[in-house]
C-alpha cells in the first residue's frame, strides 16, 4: 500500500506506508565533509565568513555554496575551503590576544610630541632675545 | 505582420519550455538528494519560472492576454513547449540529464538572441545571461561528477538517462514554419543553427564525463510539441497547476 | 519556522553533573555580561545538551515544515504565487541547513541527527503533523504559523550561543518575507471573492488550534528550568511569545473581518492580557507522541527522499572526505 498525500507529487512518488521497516540509516559520512563559506558582498569589500556546509568535493561546494548564501544578498566572488583545511587559533586561546596597557609604544597615541616642541621653541626665543 | 506571428512562434517556444520544465523542477523542491542541492536546484526552477514570465510579458506586448491568464488558462493544444520537458522528474539522473541538455539549448538560444533584431528579446537575452551560466555550470558539474567521477551505479544511471533523454532533446530544435522569415528579419539565427552550436557544446563535456551520446535514427520521433501535440503527460500536469487558479480565473489571487 | 519545543522532552529532573565550578563561574559570568558562548568554549554538558536538542528540533521543524506548503507548490495559482511558495519551502530547506550546522557545533553529526528526526527519537513542530488541507491553508500557515515563529525566533537569537544566533539573525531576515508573503496572499483571499473568503476563514478555522498550541502549554503546568533562562537557552516563556503572538496578530484576523473560532478571546483592558479558551492540550501530547493526522506521512516522506537520494550521495563519496564540524 502506498501513500495516499494531499500532495500529488507525494502520491506519485509511491511511498509505501510502512517504509520505516525497510528504512537503513544513513551511515557515517553519507553527507560528505564540510566546507567554509566566504563571500564578498561588493567591489572593495573585504570577503568575510558567511557560514558552513557539506559537499563532496570542491566543485560541488561551489555549485552548492552560490545558492545557499547567494541567492538573497548581494554578493561578486565566493570562495569555499574545506573546513579540514584551516588553521586556527581558537576562542579557547583568545586570551593570548588580550594585550596589557603597556603596549602605547605601538599605538599612535603613545607618541606626542607637542610638549617638546612648545618648551623647545620657548627656549628658543628665550635665548634670542 | 506576418513577422508577428513568426515572432509569437518563437516567444511561445521559449516561453512555455521554460514554464513547463520550471514546473517539472519544483517538484524536488523540498524532496533533492542533499540539502544543499535541493536549495540551488529550486532557484533554478525559481529562474525559469522568471523568464517565462518575462516572455509571456513580451507575448502581451504584442497583443496576447497578461502572463497569468497565458499561462494557466490554455489547454495542452494551445502549448508549444517541446515533449523533452513534458515528461515526469524521474529519477534524480533523469532530471538533472534533462536539466543539462536542455539548460545548454537555453543558454546558446539566448545568446543568439543577444544579437536579436526584436530588440525586447535582445534586451531580455542579456539580462538572463547569468541565471543561465549558472545553470549550465550546476547541470554540467553534476553530469561529470556523476559521469565520470561516481560510482559505477550513477555512470550508468547518467548513461541510462542519456539514452531517454538524448532523443527526446532533439524535440527542442523541430524547425517552424517561420525559419527563413525568423532567419531573414534578423530575429533568430534558426533551430538548425542552435541545434548545430548545442552538439558542439555538450559533446565535449559528456566526452569527460564518459557518456556516450545514443544514435538517432528519427530525430522526428520527438516532433510534434511545437505544433501542439503533446505527450500524454502534458495535459494532467497542467490540469494539476491550474488546479486552483481555475476555481476562479477571473478572481485576484 | 519552529514553535516551543520545551514541553516536549525537557528534561528538568536531571541531575545536574557535577561541573567545575571555576568554569562554571567564568562560563556564567561571561553570559552575565551578555557575551556569547562560541563552538570551542568550555560549557557545561547540560547546556551543550539542552542546545543540540533545541537547535535540531528547530532544524528538522524546518524540513519538515517544508512539506505541508510543498502540498501546493505544484498547484500555486498564478506566477507571483507560484514563484514566492517555491521561494518560500526553499529557505524552509535553507534554514535547516543552516540550523542542522549550527547543531553540528556543538559535536553532533548531520547524519546522526537525520537518522534520530526518521527514528522517531527526536522531534520536530508539532504544526506539521497537520495537512493543508486548501490553497486557504498554505496563506494562513505562511502568515501566522511564520508569525509564530518569529517572535520565537527572534527571541531566541538573542540567547548566549553564537552560531544559533548567527544562523537566526539570517533566518529572521528571509522569514520576513515569508510573513509578507503570507499576510498578502491572506488579504488576497479576505478581499477577494466569496469563495476565496470562505476558502482562508475554514482554513483560519483549521489552524487555529494548532497556533494556540505553537509556543506550547502555559507556563503554569510547562516544565523548563531556571537555569535555561540564566544561562540564555529559552529567551521567552510560552505564555510571554504567545501573548506578544496574539498581540500583533489577532488585531489584523479582525481588520479582515475574519473570525476566529474562540468565542472567548479577547484582550483584557485591565492586565492588557488576551484571554482565551485553553485548546486541548491532552490532544497536543497525543499528536506530538506520534498520533497526528500527518505524522506517519510526514516521516514516511522525508524517508522516502532520503532513500531516493542515497545513490546520488554515494556515488561521490570517498575515502578521502574527513568531517570535521563546522567551524562557526
Amino acid at each position: 500500500m502506498t501513500i495516499k498525500s494531499l500532495d500529488p507529487r507525494i502520491t506519485r512518488a509511491e511511498i509505501p506506508v510502512d517504509n520505516e521497516s525497510t528504512w537503513t540509516p544513513l551511515p557515517d559520512m553519507d553527507q560528505h565533509e564540510t566546507y567554509e563559506v566566504f563571500h564578498q558582498e561588493k567591489r572593495g569589500d573585504q570577503p568575510t565568513h558567511v557560514g558552513a556546509l557539506h559537499a563532496p568535493n570542491p566543485e560541488m561546494a561551489l555549485v552548492f555554496a552560490k545558492e545557499q548564501y547567494a541567492r538573497r544578498s548581494r554578493c561578486v566572488s565566493i570562495w569555499v575551503v574545506r573546513t579540514q583545511d584551516i588553521h586556527t587559533i581558537g576562542i579557547e586561546d583568545s586570551d593570548v590576544f588580550e594585550t596589557t596597557p603597556a603596549k602605547d609604544y605601538r599605538e599612535a597615541r603613545g607618541y606626542r610630541v607637542g610638549g617638546k616642541l612648545t618648551e623647545f621653541k620657548r627656549r628658543r626665543a628665550a635665548s634670542n632675545e | 505582420m506576418s513577422n508577428d506571428a513568426a515572432l509569437k512562434d518563437l516567444l511561445f517556444r521559449m516561453a512555455d519550455d521554460d514554464l513547463i520544465i520550471a514546473h517539472r523542477n519544483s517538484e524536488w523542491t523540498g524532496l533533492g538528494p542533499i540539502m544543499e542541492e535541493d536549495i540551488a536546484f529550486s532557484s533554478i526552477a525559481q529562474d525559469k519560472l522568471g523568464h517565462s514570465l518575462a516572455l509571456y510579458t513580451l507575448l502581451e506586448t504584442l497583443g496576447e492576454a497578461e502572463p497569468d491568464t497565458t499561462a494557466f488558462t490554455r489547454d495542452e493544444a494551445q502549448f508549444r513547449c517541446c515533449h523533452l520537458v513534458e515528461y515526469p522528474i524521474g529519477g534524480y539522473d533523469f532530471s538533472l540529464m534533462r536539466h543539462f541538455l536542455f539548460d545548454m539549448a537555453d543558454m546558446l538560444r539566448f545568446e543568439l538572441l543577444e544579437s536579436s533584431s526584436y530588440e525586447p528579446l535582445a534586451k531580455l537575452a542579456a539580462k538572463v545571461r547569468g541565471e543561465i551560466k549558472y545553470h549550465v555550470f550546476h547541470a554540467a558539474t553534476w553530469v561529470e561528477q556523476l559521469g565520470a567521477k561516481g560510482s559505477e551505479e550513477s555512470h550508468a544511471r547518467m548513461q541510462s538517462s542519456l539514452n531517454l533523454v538524448y532523443p527526446l532533446a532533439l524535440g527542442i530544435f523541430e524547425p517552424s514554419q517561420f525559419e527563413a522569415e525568423l532567419a531573414a528579419s534578423g530575429i533568430f539565427a534558426g533551430e538548425a543553427a542552435l541545434q548545430e552550436k548545442w552538439i558542439a557544446a555538450i559533446s565535449p563535456i559528456l566526452e569527460r564525463s564518459n557518456l556516450r551520446i545514443p544514435a538517432v535514427a528519427d530525430p522526428a520521433q520527438a516532433y510534434g510539441g511545437r505544433r501542439g501535440y503533446h505527450t500524454e503527460h502534458l495535459q494532467p500536469m497542467l490540469t494539476e497547476m491550474t488546479e486552483v487558479f481555475r476555481i476562479d480565473p477571473t478572481a485576484s489571487w | 519556522m519552529y514553535g516551543n519545543l520545551s514541553v516536549i522532552d525537557a528534561q528538568p529532573n536531571m541531575p545536574s553533573e557535577e561541573e567545575d565550578p571555576k568554569l562554571l563561574a567564568e562560563f556564567e559570568a561571561r553570559i552575565d555580561r551578555g557575551e556569547k558562548i562560541e563552538p570551542h568554549d568550555w560549557m557545561p554538558r547540560e547546556y551543550r545538551r539542552q542546545l543540540i536538542r533545541m537547535i535540531e528540533q528547530h532544524a528538522h521543524s524546518e524540513i519538515i515544515g517544508a512539506l505541508p506548503e510543498g502540498t501546493w507548490i505544484t498547484r500555486a495559482p498564478g506566477f507571483k504565487r507560484k514563484m514566492a511558495l517555491m521561494a518560500k519551502v526553499q529557505d524552509e530547506v535553507g534554514h535547516g541547513q543552516l540550523l542542522y550546522s549550527a547543531a553540528e557545533t556543538l559535536g553532533k553529526s548531520r547524519e546522526a541527527m537525520i537518522n534520530d528526526l526518521l527514528s522517531g527519537k527526536s522531534k520536530y513542530s508539532n504544526v506539521f503533523n497537520y495537512p493543508a488541507l486548501t490553497w486557504g491553508d498554505t496563506a494562513v500557515i505562511a502568515w501566522l504559523i511564520d508569525a509564530g515563529a518569529i517572535v520565537n525566533q527572534v527571541a531566541n537569537s538573542k540567547g548566549s550561543y553564537g552560531p544559533y544566533c548567527r544562523a537566526l539573525e539570517r533566518i529572521c531576515q528571509e522569514e520576513s518575507f515569508h510573513l509578507k508573503y503570507g499576510y498578502d496572499n491572506v488579504v488576497t483571499l479576505a478581499t477577494g471573492t466569496e469563495t476565496q473568503r470562505a476558502m482562508v476563514q475554514e482554513a483560519l478555522n483549521r489552524w487555529w488550534q494548532p497556533i494556540m498550541h505553537f509556543h506550547g502549554p502555559p507556563d503554569t503546568v510547562s516544565v523548563h528550568t531556571e537555569k535555561l533562562v540564566r544561562w540564555k537557552v529559552k529567551m521567552a516563556t510560552n505564555d510571554e511569545m504567545r501573548q506578544e503572538f496574539l498581540d500583533g496578530y489577532v488585531p489584523k484576523i479582525w481588520e479582515l473581518g475574519l473570525t476566529v473560532p474562540d468565542p472567548n478571546l479577547h484582550k483584557n483592558p485591565e492586565t492588557g492580557l488576551w484571554e482565551f479558551t485553553e485548546p486541548d492540550w491532552e490532544e497536543f501530547k497525543r499528536v506530538i507522541n506520534g498520533d497526528g493526522p500527518c505524522n506517519k506521512e510526514r516521516l514516511a516522506v522525508r524517508r522516502m527522499a532520503e532513500e531516493e537520494g542515497r545513490w546520488v550521495r554515494e556515488a561521490l563519496k570517498r575515502p578521502s572526505q574527513k568531517y570535521v564540524a563546522p567551524l562557526a
